[in-house]
Parts: C-alpha cells; sequence; structure tokens
C-alpha cells in the first residue's frame, strides 16, 4: 500500500516535471509551410519603414526594445529576442508575419489589434535592421481586395449571424471558399469577438451563434465588423450596424453632478460652501478697508 | 498719574533696533549670498526639469511638499498667540505677539512658493485657476492660503499703526523719505478716544476671523492627504493632528526668535524669564495633545495591522524610515516636554536648544508623514530602477528646499528692522494700567 502511494507520487512528480518543462523545450514555432513562403504586397521602402516604426513603438517596444539595443525586457520567460538579431533576420517574411499574426504565450496575437498593411509595415521596419536583406514582393494582386463583397444578416429566431462572403470577378460573381471570417461586436473598450474564426463552407457563407444578452445602444444597435482572411484576395473587413442586442441607455457617469465631475457640474453643497466663504472673506475685507478709512478720517479733524 | 519718564524709556528701548548697523548689513549679506546660490540651483532645474531632484514616479512628493506643510505649519502660530491667547485674556503675551505675527506672516508668504518649485515650471500654476476643480482640496487649499497671508498682513498691520506713528515722531535718524512712510502708513493717527476704541474693534474683528481660517489652512493642507485611500494618510483625525502639530512647531519658532531679539536687541527687560517660561508651558501643552494625536495616528493601525498599513508601519517603526521615526518622536516631542517639565530647563538658554531640537524635529516629522506613504503603494512596483523605489533628495533639491527659508528670514530681518518687535503703544499701555 505505502509502495504503491509512493510510486504513485514519484509518477504524478514526474508527469508535472515533464509537463512543466514542455514550453522550455519547445522554442521553434511550428509555421505552416504554406504560411512560410507568404510575402508582403507592402513594399518595403523609406515611407513604409518610418510608418511601421510608429507601430513598432506602440506595440512592440514595450517587450522587445529598441531593435539592436537589447533593451528587451529580460525578466520575461521566454526573453523576447532583440529584433535586429541573427535568428530574427533568419525567419522568412512569412514566418515573421505569422508570428505577428498568432503570437504564443506572452507574445500576443496581432491580427485583430492590427491592420494587415499595419503589420506588414511593422515587418519593414523590422527589416530595416537586417543587413544584406533584399524584399521578395508579393506576386499576388493587391487590387484584388477591393473586389470582395461581404454580405451579413441576421436571423431573428435561430439568433445566428451570417456571413456571406463573395467577389465581383469580371467573368461572374465568385464565392469565396475556405476563406478565413472572424465576426466582432465593437464594445467600448474594444472589440468582442464572436465565437471563433471560421471558414467559409463551398458556397462563402458562414454562421456565428450571436449572444441573446450582448447590451446595445438605445435602439439595440450593435455594430459589427466582419474580418476576412483569403489567399488570393487578402484581408478585407466590413462594418455594419444591426439590431441584434438588448436595447440598453445607461446614462453617462458624468451626466449629473458629483464630486468626480468637472468643475461645472460640481455639488451645489461644495459650490454654496465654497461661494459662501469666499463672500464672507470679501465682506470682512471690505469692513476693514472702511474702518480704516473711517480711522483716517477720524486723524483728520 | 502718567509716568512719562517710563514711557520715553520704554520707547526709546523698543524703538532701538531700528537702525542699520553693521552687523544687519553683514547678516544681509550672508543671506543674499545663499539666496542667490538657492536660486542658481532653481535654474537648474527651471532647465533640465525636475529630473534633477529625487522625485521619481513613485515618489512624486517628497522634500518640497514636506517643506511646504512644515511652513503652513509653522505660520499658524500668530493665530495661536495672538488671537486664542489674547482673546482669552492673557496679559502675558503682549511682548509677543508681534513676534509671533511677523512669522506667521513670513512663512505664509513663502509656503505658496515652496509649492510652485514643486511644480517644475512655474507657469503650471495657471493650471491650477484655469482647469482647477473645486472638489479638490489643492483649489481650496490656494485659497485659504491665500486669506491667511492677506489676514496676516492685516494682523501685523492694525495694532502696529499707532506704534508707527510713534517711529514717525520719535526716531530721528531715518532718511525723511522713511519718515514719510511711517506717516502715511500711520493713517493720520491721533491716539485719540474714538481712534483707539476703533483699532480696538478692529484688532477683535480680526482676532475672532482669523482663527476658522487659520484652522482652515492646515485644516485644508491635511485633507489634500486625508482625502486620499493610501496608507498612512487615510485618517481621520488628520485635520486636528495636523493643527496641534503646527503649533508645536510655531511655539518652537517662537521661542528661537525671542531668544535672539532678547539678546540681540537688549531686552531682556520686556521678554523677561517669565515670558520664556509661559511660552516653554505652552510648548509643553501643545506638545502633549500633538503627542495624544500621535499615539492615536499610529497605535491604532498599529493594533489592527491591516495588510498595507502593516508594511507601513513596519518601515516606520524598525523598517528603513525607523531611525528618523524615532528620532523626531523622541527628541523631537518625548524628550523637550520631559525636559520642559524642570523648572531649570524653562530658561532662555536650555529652552533655545530645546526649541532648535523641537523646530528640527517638526521639518523631519512632515518629511516622514509624505515620503513613506509615498514609497508604499498599493499596486506591486515592479521592473523599476532602485532610485525609483527609494527617494533620496539630491543637492539641487535640498538647496531649493533652503530657498524658502532664507527668505523668511529675510522677511523677518528687514520686518524687525523697520518697526518695533516689541509693541510699543500696549506696552505703555499695559504699565500704565499696573501702575495707577
Amino acid at each position: 500500500m505505502l509502495r504503491r502511494k509512493f510510486n504513485l507520487k514519484i509518477s504524478i512528480s514526474f508527469l508535472l516535471i515533464t509537463v512543466l518543462s514542455i514550453p522550455a523545450f519547445a522554442q521553434g514555432w511550428d509555421v505552416p509551410e504554406a504560411q512560410k513562403s507568404k510575402n508582403s504586397n507592402v513594399v518595403f521602402d523609406a515611407g513604409a519603414t518610418k510608418e511601421g516604426e510608429s507601430v513598432f513603438t506602440k506595440n512592440c517596444v514595450s517587450c522587445h526594445g529598441n531593435p539592436g539595443k537589447g533593451n528587451f525586457m529580460k525578466t520575461l520567460t521566454p526573453p523576447p529576442p532583440d529584433l535586429a538579431g541573427d535568428k530574427t533576420h533568419n525567419l522568412t517574411d512569412g514566418e515573421l508575419f505569422y508570428i505577428l499574426n498568432t503570437g504564443r504565450g506572452v507574445m500576443p496575437s496581432f491580427k485583430n489589434i492590427l491592420s494587415e498593411t499595419d503589420r506588414w509595415k511593422a515587418i519593414a521596419f523590422i527589416r530595416s535592421f537586417h543587413k544584406g536583406y533584399v524584399q521578395v514582393v508579393s506576386k499576388t494582386d493587391p487590387e484584388k481586395s477591393k473586389l470582395v463583397k461581404i454580405n451579413v444578416s441576421f436571423d431573428e429566431k435561430s439568433n445566428k449571424v451570417t456571413v456571406d462572403v463573395k467577389a465581383n470577378e469580371k467573368t461572374g460573381v465568385v464565392a469565396l471558399k475556405e476563406t478565413e471570417v472572424s465576426l466582432f461586436a465593437k464594445r467600448r473598450f474594444g472589440n468582442l469577438q464572436i465565437e471563433k474564426s471560421g471558414r467559409t463552407d463551398a458556397n462563402g457563407v458562414i454562421s456565428f451563434n450571436f449572444p441573446k444578452e450582448l447590451p446595445g445602444d438605445k435602439e439595440g444597435n450593435v455594430e459589427l465588423i466582419v474580418k476576412i482572411s483569403n489567399e488570393a484576395y487578402g484581408e478585407v473587413e466590413s462594418q455594419s450596424k444591426m439590431k441584434l442586442g438588448i436595447p440598453t441607455d445607461v446614462p453617462s457617469l458624468t451626466k449629473e453632478r458629483s464630486m468626480f465631475n468637472v468643475m461645472k457640474k460640481a455639488p451645489w453643497w461644495i459650490l454654496i460652501t465654497y461661494f459662501s466663504g469666499i463672500s464672507i472673506v470679501i465682506g470682512f475685507f471690505i469692513y476693514m478697508l472702511l474702518n480704516l478709512k473711517k480711522l483716517f478720517d477720524l486723524g483728520k479733524k | 498719574m502718567l509716568d512719562h519718564s517710563k514711557a520715553d524709556k520704554i520707547t526709546s528701548d523698543l524703538l532701538r533696533s531700528i537702525r542699520m548697523n553693521k552687523s544687519f548689513v553683514v547678516w544681509m549679506g550672508i543671506l543674499g549670498i545663499s539666496l542667490v546660490i538657492c536660486l542658481y540651483a532653481y535654474t537648474i532645474q527651471l532647465r533640465e526639469g525636475l529630473g534633477v531632484t529625487g522625485l521619481r514616479d513613485y515618489v512624486s512628493w517628497g522634500m518640497y511638499i514636506a517643506n511646504f506643510v512644515f511652513f503652513v505649519a509653522a505660520s499658524l502660530i500668530g493665530m495661536l498667540i495672538s488671537a486664542v491667547l489674547g482673546l482669552s485674556g492673557q496679559k502675558w503675551i503682549t511682548p509677543i505677539t508681534r513676534i509671533a505675527e511677523i512669522i506667521a506672516l513670513a512663512f505664509a508668504a513663502v509656503a505658496g512658493l515652496v509649492i510652485v518649485s514643486d511644480m517644475g515650471h512655474p507657469e503650471r500654476l495657471l493650471n491650477v485657476f484655469m482647469y482647477g476643480r473645486i472638489q479638490s482640496p489643492i483649489i481650496w487649499d490656494v485659497t485659504v492660503v491665500t486669506v491667511y497671508v492677506l489676514l496676516s498682513t492685516l494682523y501685523l498691520f492694525i495694532p502696529l499703526i499707532p506704534d508707527l506713528k510713534i517711529c514717525h515722531d520719535k526716531i530721528d535718524n531715518i532718511t525723511p523719505l522713511q519718515s514719510k512712510i511711517y506717516k502715511l502708513l500711520s493713517l493720520n493717527w491721533k491716539g485719540t478716544a474714538e481712534q483707539v476704541a476703533l483699532v480696538r474693534k478692529m484688532i477683535r474683528a480680526i482676532s475672532i476671523f482669523i482663527i476658522p481660517v487659520a484652522f482652515g489652512i492646515h485644516t485644508v493642507t491635511s485633507w489634500l492627504f486625508a482625502s486620499t485611500l493610501r496608507v498612512g494618510w487615510d485618517s481621520t483625525i488628520f485635520g486636528p493632528y495636523f493643527v496641534t502639530g503646527a503649533f508645536v512647531t510655531g511655539c518652537a519658532g517662537v521661542i528661537i526668535a525671542m531668544y535672539f531679539y532678547r539678546f540681540n536687541y537688549k531686552l531682556g527687560d520686556y521678554l523677561t524669564d517669565f515670558h520664556f517660561d509661559k511660552m516653554a508651558k505652552l510648548l509643553v501643552l501643545v506638545s502633549l495633545v500633538y503627542l495624544y494625536f500621535n499615539l492615536n495616528e499610529y497605535m491604532v493601525p498599529g493594533y489592527k495591522m491591516k495588510k498595507f498599513d502593516a508594511l507601513h508601519i513596519h518601515d516606520l517603526f524598525v523598517g528603513n524610515h525607523a531611525l528618523l521615526f524615532w528620532a523626531v518622536q523622541l527628541g523631537g516631542l518625548v524628550i523637550p516636554i520631559i525636559l520642559l517639565l524642570f523648572k531649570k530647563m524653562r530658561t532662555p538658554k536650555p529652552m533655545l536648544f530645546i526649541a532648535i531640537a523641537v523646530f528640527i524635529g517638526a521639518w523631519f516629522k512632515r518629511y516622514i508623514i509624505v515620503v513613506p506613504t509615498m514609497e508604499h503603494p498599493f499596486l506591486p512596483i515592479q521592473n523599476v530602477p532602485l532610485n525609483f523605489k527609494i527617494y533620496t533628495p539630491t543637492l539641487t533639491e535640498v538647496l531649493i528646499n533652503f530657498a524658502p527659508f532664507v527668505l523668511v528670514l529675510l522677511i523677518i530681518t528687514i520686518l524687525s528692522k523697520v518697526v518695533p518687535i516689541i509693541p510699543v503703544q500696549e506696552t505703555i499701555e499695559e504699565f500704565e494700567e499696573t501702575h495707577k
């Protein structure tokens, strides 16, 4: 009995050690082959690099530090690499783009935070530190994304949002199948993703179960954001406003008079107290000055 | 029956100090040079920014704010001595009133400048008037400090009116311009019964009015701290705690000034051992009240040891700030109280040393109130250099903090060279009353 318990303890400890050490072993990013060869439509010129720098400063610098300066956050595990280094240099544009899109562990995914162009510009900035790097521009036509038409509809009975993705090609309307679609509802402090991203079916259609309790504006309107990503057509985003939330009328926190509001909306009691205090003080000084005048006049007699 | 020769002696004794002499010029020279050095330090701060101080993200209120609280505290003494004791009919305060009022005015006038030095660029002061919110104690503080400075000026000026006339009549070694200014400011004083009654009425009115304002100035200053949730500041007794602490500071200041005037201005007949003894007893009284508030302020959270309070209190009692904390509490409060219980200690010389200890202790007490709390925020401090966690004032900062003291000394020095430091008229009146 004792022996069995002992064995169990050892087994659990061994298991724990193994499981816990997995992240330490898993250093490489398993980038799918198809993604590795992906290239940018954005040309990495001086303009893109400059804009990329501002994207980088806002989103990346806090952990990775300035490329080449070695001022990255050394306290994180694993420590984020200095992006001017060889390790990053040796990655393909597609690999960098994939890492930026998916994120892992401490590194967040930027897919839904930055637009595709901004993500490529950030990479353009990183590449400006890699000596001998030559860009291979994507052969896909960036103009193709303009042909994409996204149709969003809502079915009240099933509470489902259906996204229909088509492209108006010269040859006729083409359904975009196997296209990744993400649905978001716009909230006050960011976008709330509705279910997981999915891929369209053969008709270029995908449905999402919409939550029933989501608060909308006064009329129940919710702003929906649909993002699609297609190999041939790139990334396209569409916004639409639909009546699918619960009508909510929350008065603004700064509407009423309160202690935390601006001065114009200060509570009456504090205004009255303050200004009556001031009036008393002014009254007192006037009284004293009049008395001093009186004193002066008395001396004239 | 009026004793003219005695009245003349009082007048000439008390007006003797109003003249230029070598030691005055030397002293002003020292103060002037010190001020230039301090102002040079300030130009460094203006040029380089607040980074030249020890202030960082966490300790953003350091020596400057401690200094500001100290200056506001020291200014409260005018109200305690002239108004509270005066209204309660204490006769012994007569020769001390003007000293207390000059100290009050000097410290109150300079307190605002201390805050401006903490702002970095001085023009930021305008933001208070442009964007200030009445719900914030800062606006109330700015208001009440301004009112107190104006009131203190009046409180110094009105009892001075008869003396200004005496200065005009009796001092003959001054320039015609100075004489003219005395005449102008004495507002046609003739000493008629009507004028005497009017001045008495005004002094009485201002004595009453200045009490709530003086309480207000230091209570609001305490609310700058107490209206936050921070450990060590989140206290309901901060108002009275600060006000009584201010009385301790002010009493010590007045004793130091009394000692100086008694020996340098040869006023031994007016600032007698009796007056020192009374001031010593007053200091013991206010110190005991302050000690009582200290007991409440540290005992109650110290008994409960709530999570964040415990961190703060450990730091004060046995941690980083323990040495300063106990030095201030014992050296600046407990030991002076015990010493002053002995009659021998209530004589000028020992009192000077005790008062200096109390005065310095009072300054560091403000430091102990401001800095340790800032070093203990609720959210953990992470990934910052050591100088963000532990505040150490820089030399530049110390020099800038020294400037207001130089200014106060300048104001006091100049005022005591142009007006009699002991009320002449009142001293004569009292002499006449007691020798009828």
